[in-house]
């Protein structure tokens, strides 16, 4: 309907090229066209994300139980207990191992799995299939699985290793300080190899043949060829990789959830989930709402070069 | 996008031009030397083999986790026990997978979390696609200013919405309620969205737009009869993420959904686990109901998915 009324203008004969919606003659209904589409999306996402995080900032600076109508304001004070919090210590520090493990190691091992799957045979599409499976499971049945692995009495991962002689290292792997919180990111792991072994794949695809052939007539071995030419051939790739994972370590939470509930004590909690047990299990939502507020400034500030560089290629 | 930067790699390599002359097909250049190259070739040949035995067997020991649970759902609680994880079955059931239908209460659990996929990721997607054609193709203040603002969401965690979004929805009597949850997941799902749909839409040559126009189409109808055609591809990707995000999400619907009659499968399996804790081959085929689905249709559909990541990670 309203496209009609906007093409009555007569335009001349001419193309006007690229620059054709400044050449058109203004009339108000033009310029609002592009808002009725932008609107139903923009409303949304200020009205379900920005504005709840905007409100977030104000919560964070309130007692407030979230649930009473009582509110006071205590300005900095949660964001001072954060400091006093030895769990807020342990979550934090939680959160950088768990970046650096679930990104370092996903990386590594798609691109070895990349590098591999590359050569043109049958069995390459079925064992990409099979390497990236993991990521399309929700988390919590993820979590589940290897629960189930782990079971201390029944579980798999302690019966194998009791019958190939290693039943010294059979342990509770979830219930233990020691071991709780890799034992949680090995799954992630799992998950999360997938995808940089997808973008690695496409990557190599744009590698010329001739760099390698060159190479290897001037006698360079497959392992220098892997790193004078594969890998820094792959930089683009490894730098949205890096920030993708980076953003999405952040949100760290389902795993960790599901599996230990932040336990044995503290010993795996992370910023998400101890930010979840003050709000919804000691009612200290406003303390809960710090946390959450410190996390997303940082996640926002670890994830704005990579959205400066999207925007600005597009 | 895969082929274009190929062709530009293969012309663009200047040390290739001096032996394309004696050597037409540049692939088969290592023939050509004589008799080192055949035992090259062997070596090669086995050097292949050893690596597809290698990468084979890793996808064996990848994928193990599944085959256990498989295995361990199709056998009696006592035969597991008796046996071991790790074992070959000697008694074969099914009975295990009524059980976990019927003590999960996943018949619930599915009806739900697919009306919701019906639901949302349709919304969803339509209007992603309609921002990101304002954004790509319009004319639009702000234009820059708008992309960044919604393309930044991707890094923002959800809970940092959820205590305000929890007083806003119980305000309008909306927590724990499948609609209620419906417009936070789409505000949060809309920056990858926008991000790779408008970066695909900017592809759609304006001249084309241009001709729609000049035959008397307005921006209405040039956006449903020539921008989404040709988008089809990214709009059934975007559409596959989108689903696959919002069947597996967690967090939101932990902390919004409360009763039983309203849980989505992750919440179904989450407290369905609890209570199989010890019966550890009902608890299989719980979590194979959860799972077999999904993996059943990423099979079907992984051409997708494969594809839309690739674009989508990458500039479009």
């Amino acid at each position: 309907m309203i496209a009609q009324t906007i093409d009555r203008t007569p335009r001349g004969a001419g193309p006007v090229g690229a620059s054709g919606a400044t050449a058109r003659p203004s009339t108000p209904r033009l310029r609002l066209l592009p808002f009725a589409f932008a609107a139903p999306a923009l409303l949304l996402y200020l009205g379900f994300l920005v504005w709840p995080a905007l409100q977030a900032l104000w919560i964070s600076l309130t007692d407030w139980d979230g649930l009473s109508d009582q509110q006071s304001f205590i300005g900095l004070g949660n964001y001072a207990a954060m400091l006093e919090d030895p769990v807020v210590g342990i979550a934090a520090w939680n959160n950088v191992l768990w970046a650096l493990v679930t990104i370092a190691l996903p990386m590594t091992l798609g691109l070895l799995l990349a590098v591999v799957l590359n050569r043109k045979s049958r069995t390459s599409p079925v064992l990409r299939t099979i390497f990236y499976a993991p990521a399309v499971l929700p988390l919590v049945s993820i979590a589940s699985i290897w629960a189930w692995l782990y079971d201390p009495s029944d579980g798999a991962i302690n019966t194998i290793l009791g019958a190939v002689g290693l039943s010294g290292l059979e342990q509770a792997w979830l219930g233990q300080d020691s071991t709780a919180l890799w034992s949680v990111m090995i799954p992630a792991v799992w998950v999360r190899t997938g995808f940089p072994m997808l973008l690695y794949l496409a990557a190599l695809q744009s590698i010329p043949d001739e760099l390698y052939e060159a190479a290897s007539m001037d006698g360079a071995t497959r392992w220098q060829q892997f790193w004078r030419i594969t890998v820094p051939s792959l930089k683009d790739t490894h730098y949205i990789v890096l920030a993708l994972s980076l953003i999405e370590s952040f949100k760290v939470f389902d795993l960790v959830y599901a599996m230990t509930y932040g336990g044995p004590g503290y010993s795996t909690q992370v910023m998400g989930t101890w930010m979840y047990a003050n709000v919804f299990q000691y009612f200290e939502a406003g303390y809960g709402t710090a946390i959450a507020v410190v996390i997303t400034l940082v996640a926002i500030a670890a994830g704005i070069p990579y959205v400066r560089s999207q925007v600005k290629s597009s | 996008m895969t082929s274009p930067t190929l062709d530009a790699g293969a012309d663009g390599a200047p040390p290739a031009r001096g032996r394309s002359a004696d050597a037409p097909s540049r692939s088969a250049a290592g023939r050509t030397d004589g008799r080192p190259g055949s035992r090259l070739r062997t070596r090669r040949r086995l050097e292949g083999g050893a690596v597809t035995v290698g990468s084979v067997l890793a996808a064996l020991v990848w994928i193990s986790p599944l085959i256990l649970l498989v295995v361990s759902a199709l056998r009696p609680l006592s035969d597991f026990l008796s046996n071991g994880p790790v074992s070959w079955p000697q008694e074969l059931t099914l009975a295990n997978f009524p059980e976990a239908w019927e003590a999960g209460q996943f018949g619930t659990a599915y009806l739900n979390s697919t009306i919701l996929l019906l639901v949302k990721v349709p919304l969803g997607v339509l209007v992603a696609s309609l921002l990101a054609y304002a954004l790509a193709k319009l004319e639009f203040p702000f234009r820059n200013v708008i992309l960044f603002t919604v393309v930044l969401g991707m890094t923002i965690p959800i809970y940092i919405a959820i205590v305000p979004l929890f007083t806003m929805l119980r305000g309008i009597g909306m927590t724990d309620s499948i609609a209620g949850i419906i417009p936070p997941y789409i505000a949060f799902g809309l920056p990858l969205q926008v991000l790779i749909l408008q970066a695909f839409f900017r592809r759609v040559p304006e001249e084309l737009l241009e001709a729609a126009r000049i035959d008397g189409a307005g921006d209405v109808r040039i956006f449903a009869r020539v921008v989404l055609p040709l988008s089809v591809p990214a709009l059934v990707t975007v559409a596959i993420l989108d689903g696959v995000a919002t069947w597996n999400e967690l967090f939101l619907a932990l902390s919004l959904l409360s009763s039983e009659e309203n849980r989505t499968i992750p919440l179904g399996l989450l407290n369905f686990q609890g209570q199989f804790a010890t019966n550890y081959t009902g608890l299989a085929a719980g979590i194979l109901i959860a799972v077999v689905p999904i993996l059943v249709l990423y099979m079907l559909l992984q051409k997708y998915i494969v594809g839309g990541l690739t674009a989508g990670a990458t500039k479009g």
